[in-house]
């Protein structure tokens, strides 16, 4: 397939740019097979906005005389709208953009044309390989697997049991958490699925904590997003649609489930085994979140990458289609769900109640969330590894990690607090407790400029200090050097 | 009275205090006139001798006992001897709950023990005159009695507006308070009206709060006034020198707002009490809006309920949400920012004159006129400039503390005044310097110290109702000033923002719901730990400290100095 084809309409002039909290412009429109690309051509504020089709969700359109409009919608939960003379180029436009935003086909995404304009100086597909990740193992493990398939019968299997029970400690007992709900955990008997039967693992303890996943979530988010972007000024509307929209809740549960998993091996030095049905969401969400919790290391932003990879990409969450749209679609396809946008957000609690022991900023897990619904790598494409060498993913596109990881980036992304703190960080789930992750869901509602500022102000006084500190160092090394001469001196 | 009557047991050993997210300690609970100590025993947990425990009793809302039998013995239900010994088996919690929203747990050994200092609390707790309260007693070393009573004067704030403009006067009409007794004895008022038109418009205003020069807009020339509702009554009366007063503000062809804090219909109704509003016949220059913002009961039993819920350990989300929701505290917040965003956007944006009022004129008006100030005068959001603005708006305004304040959320004593306007006040310059973390000089820890003082002190800035009481009390002869206090460099650096830049904009804040946060700081302070984010904000102010110091230090030239503190420390702390 060409994308010629499919760009009807590559180019409209005059076309007016909205967007909240800025002045509309006018400027030239360009498809390009990936892009839309926005320009004022205006002197005083020529300024060009740069949107990957592969972000957009959603688009209407609409006309009044001969004028059309087309509002966008993105993954990243921007809105923007398009005002564009002619009915014609306008259909075209909209019928190009629709089609270019949901390409079937894998390799057809942007990832396999990009080309970077940068330096790479780590290849981002290298750094983090199991056997450079394969760590000591403790006496103490945390395990993760999908549900054993019991079905009806009480099927067993000795190998299973004699594999879990190799972790246990002379006469300890381990903890098997159970992402769903008891009573869903006994209907999965009939499709063949089940749990882990007393009378066969007798040395662990089954704790039900229910998780939700799939299209419950994906509504979650479609309710609060539509919350958020509420304009109706009603202090109990808001509430109220906060509420209704369950995501904090999620929140919660996904939060004690992992203190719970962190408390089972810090308090009481017993193994866990998480698991609900797959293992490839909620299992992934309570295992990487519990090590969050007690691994300092997973703190820091090299840490928290190889967690990532360790815990989401490799252990086979099936990015391409939880991510495949976000909440303004229309699809409703029971595969899609924030999973991963729901793990960012309770790892962004944990940072706000612990600002001082994460070496990340938000901006850092705002970074991770668009990324995982669009981007120019290739880092999040495919469901699992699998499919990921099947597309040849390392030779063919470029990693996020290798753009990340180079000091221009990072500085972007480091927390100016940053202190290692080496304690686990226990962090509080009371609901009272739990806040609106603002910086994704306010993002484009507030006018974010006096907040931006003064994280400019953070980093920018953090450097200047870096830089006088060094000049006081040299300083007083030449001191020291002088005066080193001078008691030479005098002892000559 | 003598306070030594009402402490019938002033020393218990073996008490142990408990306190949300702290652990358990046991010492010496000691009962003064004031304050209840607690001093942990030696070879205990703790260093032996430490003071655990100083808590100022007019701090404390409510007190909640329960006595218990330990053993065997159960006490006969009627006829119990008093005397008997086997009562001493039995021991008793008191549960303190305090204005400032912190809940102590004493177990102290003994039932008898502890009804007496249940008892001695209680009384000691709810001490009406004013002059027996602990700011007449307090005499610190570091201060001076008259030092900080007249860092602000009146005369300081009118010296700049009258470097601007001719059209306003210092009035000395209410010297003796007779014309206003809840108005300080120097006002602002228009240069056009005499004294004598004063106390007349004085007698057309509820409690005679006639309209006075709140804030002059240099910008535009446009001034926001204050006043109490006129008194109208059913048959519309009207008074001349209340309406040349108005008048006067505006010019030819000029208009002026009146904003009202009171629904149309609330407003309506007042005038079956002698009450109502400024008729548009009367006042043509002048275009009324209604602005209900809540106060009284409602808005104390909104804190009560948000608190009760802000304590509920055992919460679901949605509950903890649809409480949020239905306590209407944030509503409340909401309101009173859009409707001072309304006041100064009058004065800022369209260029008129406000005049702002609804009942009595001592409560939602000053909320109004003082979050309104914050949000256009940079000089209000320095240190000294909101201690200022407190100081005119709200303490010499009138704003009645002393009934306000007399009870926080936790008391059971049936609702007389207590309103949470002051908290609700701060909290929205709470929600301000949220959305402008560089604006404001201060820092929160300045607003949770001023919550704490209005209702309970060493102090005696936030005492009595008027400045006419507090005359009456020598508060000013008798008690130390909070601003003394605030401002010695010692204290001033804990409650500056590390961040703040002069910023010389109007700063606008957003209403929108979305944008309303529960102020965590404030309601969940005792619930939660803030050890970490605590952490965070010393490692900014420290950050930005050094920083400063390092560039002082590099612009000098001796070398030498380079050696000496501070960035010695900073090395040695790395």
């Amino acid at each position: 397939m060409e994308f010629a084809e499919l760009i009807k309409t590559p180019r409209a002039d005059n076309v007016v740019l909205h967007r909240p909290f800025y002045l509309a412009v006018e400027g030239t429109l360009c498809l390009t097979g990936h892009h839309l690309i926005f320009s004022s051509r205006r002197q005083d504020n020529a300024e060009e906005l740069w949107l990957l089709h592969s972000n957009i969700d959603s688009i209407e359109k609409r006309f009044v005389g001969s004028l059309g409009t087309i509002v966008i919608k993105c993954k990243d939960l921007r809105i923007i709208q398009l005002d564009i003379p002619g009915m014609e180029e306008c259909l075209n436009i909209a019928s190009s953009i629709e089609a270019l935003s949901t390409l079937d086909s894998v390799t057809l995404m942007y990832p396999f044309f990009y080309r970077p304009m940068f330096d790479i100086v780590e290849d981002g597909w290298r750094c983090f390989l199991p056997d450079q990740e394969f760590e000591l193992l403790t006496s103490v493990v945390m395990m993760r697997s999908s549900q054993p398939l019991t079905g009806t019968n009480g099927r067993r299997c000795k190998e299973d049991e004699k594999l879990i029970n190799a972790t246990l400690r002379p006469g300890k007992r381990g903890y098997i958490i159970d992402t769903r709900s008891l009573n869903v955990a006994q209907q999965a008997r009939a499709k063949g699925g089940g749990f882990e039967q007393e009378a066969h693992y007798p040395q662990w303890r089954r704790i039900h904590k229910c998780i939700e996943r799939f299209n419950i979530l994906q509504e979650s988010l479609i309710k609060l997003v539509e919350a958020c972007n509420d304009q109706s000024h009603n202090m109990d509307r808001w509430l109220s649609k906060l509420e209704a929209s369950n995501w904090l809740t999620h929140i919660k549960e996904i939060l004690t489930a992992a203190c719970l998993a962190a408390q089972c091996i810090d308090r009481e030095g017993a193994s866990v085994l998480v698991h609900g049905t797959e293992g490839t969401d909620s299992t992934l969400q309570v295992t990487s979140l519990a090590q969050i919790i007690l691994d300092p290391r997973c703190r820091t932003i090299r840490g928290f990458e190889s967690l990532v990879v360790r815990e989401w990409l490799q252990a086979g969450h099936p990015f391409q289609q939880r991510c495949a749209q976000s909440a303004y679609s229309n699809s409703k396809q029971k595969w899609e769900a924030p999973v991963f946008l729901l793990f960012l957000d309770c790892v962004w609690q944990i940072l706000r109640q612990f600002p001082c022991s994460f070496e990340f900023n938000e901006q850092f897990l705002i970074m991770l969330f668009e990324h995982a619904y669009a981007s120019q790598f290739g880092t999040f494409l495919g469901n699992n590894e699998n499919e990921r060498s099947k597309l040849k993913l390392p030779q063919k596109t470029m990693s996020l990690w290798s753009w990340v990881n180079r000091s221009e980036e990072l500085s972007k992304f480091q927390n100016p607090l940053f202190e290692a703190n080496s304690l686990v960080i226990w962090p509080s789930v009371a609901p009272q407790s739990l806040q609106l992750w603002e910086g994704v869901f306010l993002r484009w509602n507030r006018p974010s400029k006096f907040l931006d500022e003064a994280h400019e102000e953070m980093i920018n006084i953090i450097k200047y200090n870096k830089e006088l500190q060094a000049k006081v160092n040299a300083l007083r090394r030449q001191l020291a050097e002088m005066e080193t001469d001078e008691r030479m001196q005098e002892n000559l | 009275m003598e306070f030594s009557e009402l402490i019938k047991t002033a020393t218990v050993e073996n008490v142990v205090l408990s306190c949300a997210g702290l652990p358990a300690v046991k010492g010496t609970l000691c009962i003064t006139s004031h304050h209840l100590l607690l001093s942990s025993c030696p070879g205990g947990d703790s260093q032996p001798g430490t003071m655990e425990l100083w808590l100022l009793i007019r701090n404390v809302d409510a007190v909640e006992k329960r006595v218990q039998n330990l053993g065997w013995y159960q006490p006969p239900r009627t006829n119990g001897s008093p005397g008997d010994t086997r009562l001493a088996a039995s021991s008793g919690t008191i549960t303190l709950r305090c204005k400032d929203l912190k809940v102590l747990q004493l177990e102290i050994p003994g039932m008898e023990e502890c009804l007496n200092i249940a008892s001695s609390i209680e009384a000691l707790s709810s001490v009406d005159s004013v002059m027996m309260l602990y700011p007449f007693f307090y005499r610190p070393q570091s201060l001076k009695l008259e030092e900080g009573w007249h860092l602000y004067p009146l005369e300081q704030y009118f010296q700049q507006i009258s470097s601007q403009t001719s059209q306003w006067r210092l009035s000395n009409v209410n010297q003796d308070f007779t014309t206003c007794p809840t108005y300080p004895g120097t006002v602002i008022v228009p240069a056009a009206v005499d004294d004598d038109a004063l106390r007349k418009a004085a007698r057309f205003r509820q409690g005679g709060r006639f309209p006075v020069l709140s804030y002059y807009h240099p910008k535009n020339g446009t001034a926001m006034l204050r006043s109490s509702q006129p008194l109208t009554g059913p048959n519309r009366r009207r008074c001349r020198e209340d309406e040349l007063l108005l008048g006067t503000v505006l010019d030819e062809e000029e208009r002026g707002f009146i904003i009202d804090t009171r629904s149309a219909q609330a407003a309506k109704q007042a005038r079956m009490s002698g009450g109502g509003t400024e008729p548009k016949s009367f006042y043509p220059k002048w275009r009324r809006l209604h602005r209900p913002l809540e106060r009284g009961r409602p808005l104390q039993e909104s804190f009560i309920k948000l608190v009760e819920a802000c304590n509920d350990s055992s919460i679901s989300m949605d509950r903890w949400l649809s409480r949020l929701d239905s306590c209407r505290w944030l509503s409340h917040v909401k309101a009173a920012l859009s409707t001072a965003c309304l006041a100064a956007q009058c004065l800022d944006r369209e260029k008129v004159s406000v005049l702002v009022h609804g009942a009595e004129g001592t409560d939602t008006t000053l909320l109004v006129t003082a979050l309104a100030q914050l949000i256009l005068e940079p000089s209000c959001r320095t240190l000294q400039g909101f201690q200022g603005l407190l100081q005119r708006e709200w303490i010499e305004a009138g704003h009645p503390f002393h009934l306000r304040c007399a009870h926080s959320a936790y008391s059971h004593a049936r609702l007389k005044q207590e309103a949470p306007l002051f908290l609700l006040f701060l909290d929205c310059v709470w929600q301000l310097s949220r959305q402008f973390p560089f604006s404001l000089e201060f820092s929160e820890q300045l607003l949770l110290t001023l919550f704490d003082s209005a209702y309970a002190s060493a102090y005696g800035t936030f005492l009595c109702n008027s400045e006419k009481e507090r005359c009456l009390c020598k508060v000013k002869e008798s008690t130390h000033c909070l601003w003394a206090w605030l401002n010695q460099p010692g204290e001033r650096k804990k409650y500056l923002n590390p961040l703040y830049t002069h910023n010389p904009l109007v700063i606008w804040p957003s209403v929108e719901p979305q944008s309303i946060q529960l102020w965590q700081g404030l309601f969940l302070r005792w619930i939660r730990s803030s050890q970490y984010l605590d952490e965070a904000w010393a490692e900014i102010q420290h950050l930005v400290e050094s920083s400063k110091a390092l560039g002082k230090e590099s612009r000098g030239s001796r070398l030498s100095q380079s050696l000496s503190d501070p960035t010695a420390r900073v090395e040695s702390e790395r």
